[in-house]
């Protein structure tokens, strides 16, 4: 019997015992917090993360799409399906693009850190019916461990991501430059570039900071008559906000949830005005990023009693018997 | 068309072909309706200052988070071209996010006075005068808002503004003071994919991974049993009504698709597969008001919002 029959089979006579029928549990603050282990120190796993280990291009071509590639890559819907619809994104496995020692899906996972990638659960193309997880790799690490060849000359990566993004997660067919970039990026992620020490504290400044990278990806992505894939730039920042909004948890922080959702609503215009053609979109997207530092001082403000500290997490963490 | 007019016509071309951080000026002028003036005045012994070269600089400083030096350089903008709404209201920009709302304030009030349509200006015109505690301007401008939205009633080209703009009057307006103490749990509406697994009952997992297997019979005895185990759910019923759509019986679909809209009216799931059940129907206004509701119900956006437009411009299942 494989890991996942085992537990389902333990959980169900738990519940059995416990409720007599199943009950449908209430959802964590945190998304990410669904696929952690049971049991697993929420407080502590969520409040820190891998350093990325990023070499920045020094040619603008290679810099701009790998800006692309790493706003798309946190995205969770750069994927489709179930994958998205749950809050997966690259990012959520590869962790700033390393790995993700904890993560434990229910039904994906065997031990923390692996992932079945031909679960039908995930995919209608590679099912295989068979829970064959396997462990996550560290895209940051040598590249020789890494299993497809990352050569600039190889076609080899984008193939790879190719197949993941729309089959393996059922996603949408990407803009051919944010495939391009998100090659780019794996292959810009390097050993050599990993800044001392191993591990970062998650901070609502580096959060902010990504979604406003991908806004200026997506100007970046105007100025190159590339609106699909500046659409996916703005979308890539909405989910940005949206995950800086679920750290700010509870009524007592409603107003800075407010000020994210009144920034999220200036991106969908945004991105309204840039799926119509509307040639004031990079206009809408420069006024943002004004705006987005008046927000950032008081998210700044309210920082310290949100899920970025990990004092206020841990007082607010429910103790889970599962995901 | 005067020489003004295409002086300033043609520093808004400038700026729009110019680097991404300096194209605002040309996007700003387009914004909400915003238009041109016909005339600059006459300057005794010509402009002081290079009008576009003027608000390129400005928006650069400003895209740089250096917003005293970008209202000077508007500043300038507005001595050359005052009767420009565009001007005024870039250097109203910079100013409120410099800090300083009282001086933005008279920027966007002759900014909105220039071009009354402008939803942007009248936007960031109202936030200040929020900010400022001048509640009874503000809320004129909101009630101009409002006014214009239930006009358009989400289906005019400027719903999206109109929506983002009154939101930000209205936090503005009333700016929920923070609690004291630690943040309380956030309330995450539960997702059966995963509360299955908590519950000990894996019938719901099964049922997805055997839909993706097209495997639709198996899929419905599977949903079956969840439901006998958790009861009706809307993840449930919106699985059952996607099942039957694929088995050919849309009328089922649809009384699944609806019931599960009962229980939760904005269930994501069930208003996008409902959405595409319209579109296989040929009734693209009933997608496209689904579709509406979705984007209404998903801040930050969503993956069922952006399925169903897929669907909608395909006309189909973009997959097919």
């Amino acid at each position: 019997m494989d890991r996942a029959r085992r537990r389902s089979g333990l959980l169900i006579a738990a519940a059995a015992l416990a409720l007599g029928a199943a009950a449908v549990p209430s959802a964590p603050p945190l998304k990410a917090m669904r696929w952690l282990a049971p049991g697993a120190n929420a407080a502590r796993l969520l409040t820190r993360r891998p350093v990325e280990c990023l070499k920045a291009p020094g040619d603008p071509v290679q810099a701009y799409l790998v800006e692309l590639g790493r706003a798309a890559f946190r995205d969770p819907l750069l994927l489709g399906g179930q994958a998205a619809r749950a809050g997966l994104a690259c990012e959520t496995c590869h962790q700033n693009g390393r790995t993700n020692a904890n993560f434990d899906f229910p039904g994906l996972s065997g031990r923390p850190g692996t992932a079945d990638v031909t679960s039908s659960m995930m995919s209608s193309h590679r099912g295989d019916d068979v829970f064959d997880p396997v462990p996550i790799p560290d895209l940051g690490g040598p590249k020789a461990t890494l299993k497809i060849s990352q050569a600039p000359g190889s076609d080899a990566l984008p193939h790879f991501i190719h197949g993941l993004v729309t089959e393996e997660f059922d996603g949408p067919e990407p803009p051919p430059a944010i495939l391009a970039g998100l090659a780019s990026y794996v292959r810009a992620l390097s050993p050599a570039a990993c800044p001392a020490p191993a591990s970062e504290p998650v901070r609502m400044e580096e959060a902010m900071g990504d979604a406003r990278r991908a806004i200026r990806a997506a100007i970046a992505a105007l100025a190159h008559g590339d609106s699909r894939s500046a659409q996916v730039m703005i979308q890539a920042a909405r989910s940005a906000l949206g995950a800086m909004a679920e750290r700010y948890a509870g009524p007592a922080l409603a107003p800075a949830r407010q000020s994210l959702a009144v920034a999220d609503l200036d991106l969908a215009a945004a991105l309204a005005a840039t799926r119509g053609h509307d040639p004031s979109a990079t206009g809408r997207l420069t006024a943002w990023l004004g705006r987005s530092q008046a927000m950032a001082t008081g998210l700044e403000r309210d920082a310290p009693r949100s899920l970025y500290n990990p004092a206020a997490f841990a007082a607010v963490e429910t103790p889970r018997t599962g995901n | 068309m005067t020489s003004g007019r295409l002086k300033l016509c043609g520093l808004f071309m400038v700026l729009a072909t110019a680097a991404p951080a300096a194209a605002m000026a040309s996007g700003m002028g387009m914004m909400g309706g915003g238009q041109m003036p016909s005339t600059s005045p006459a300057m005794p012994s010509g402009p002081r200052y290079n009008a576009a070269e003027e608000a390129k600089s400005g928006a650069a400083a400003f895209d740089a988070g250096r917003f005293k030096d970008a209202a000077r350089y508007f500043e300038h903008v507005t001595e050359v071209e005052p009767k420009a709404a565009v001007g005024w209201y870039m250097l109203g920009m910079a100013r409120a996010a410099a800090g300083d709302d009282r001086s933005a304030v008279r920027a966007y009030e002759k900014s909105v006075k220039l071009d009354p349509v402008r939803i942007d200006a009248r936007r960031d015109y109202a936030v200040s005068l929020a900010r400022l505690k001048q509640a009874d301007k503000a809320g004129a401008q909101l009630d101009g808002l409002k006014s214009e939205a239930a006009s358009c009633n989400e289906t005019c080209p400027q719903a999206s503004d109109l929506k983002a703009a009154i939101a930000a009057v209205q936090q503005a307006m009333t700016p929920t003071q923070a609690a004291p103490g630690p943040a309380a749990r956030l309330d995450t509406p539960a997702n059966l994919l995963f509360a299955a697994s908590q519950a000990g009952d894996l019938a719901y997992v099964r049922a997805v991974s055997l839909i993706n297997e097209r495997r639709y019979p198996e899929a419905m005895a599977s949903l079956d049993q969840a439901e006998a185990a958790f009861g009706p759910h809307p993840d449930i019923l919106t699985y059952k009504g996607y099942t039957w759509r694929k088995l050919g019986r849309l009328d089922r679909a649809e009384a699944d698709y609806k019931r599960a809209l009962v229980m939760a009216p904005g269930h994501r799931g069930a208003t996008e597969y409902y959405g595409e059940l319209k579109v296989i129907r040929g009734d693209l206004a009933g997608a496209r008001a689904m579709l509406a509701r979705l984007d209404g119900e998903c801040a930050f956006g969503c993956a069922e919002a952006e399925d169903l437009r897929r669907w909608i411009e395909h006309g189909g299942d973009p997959a097919s």
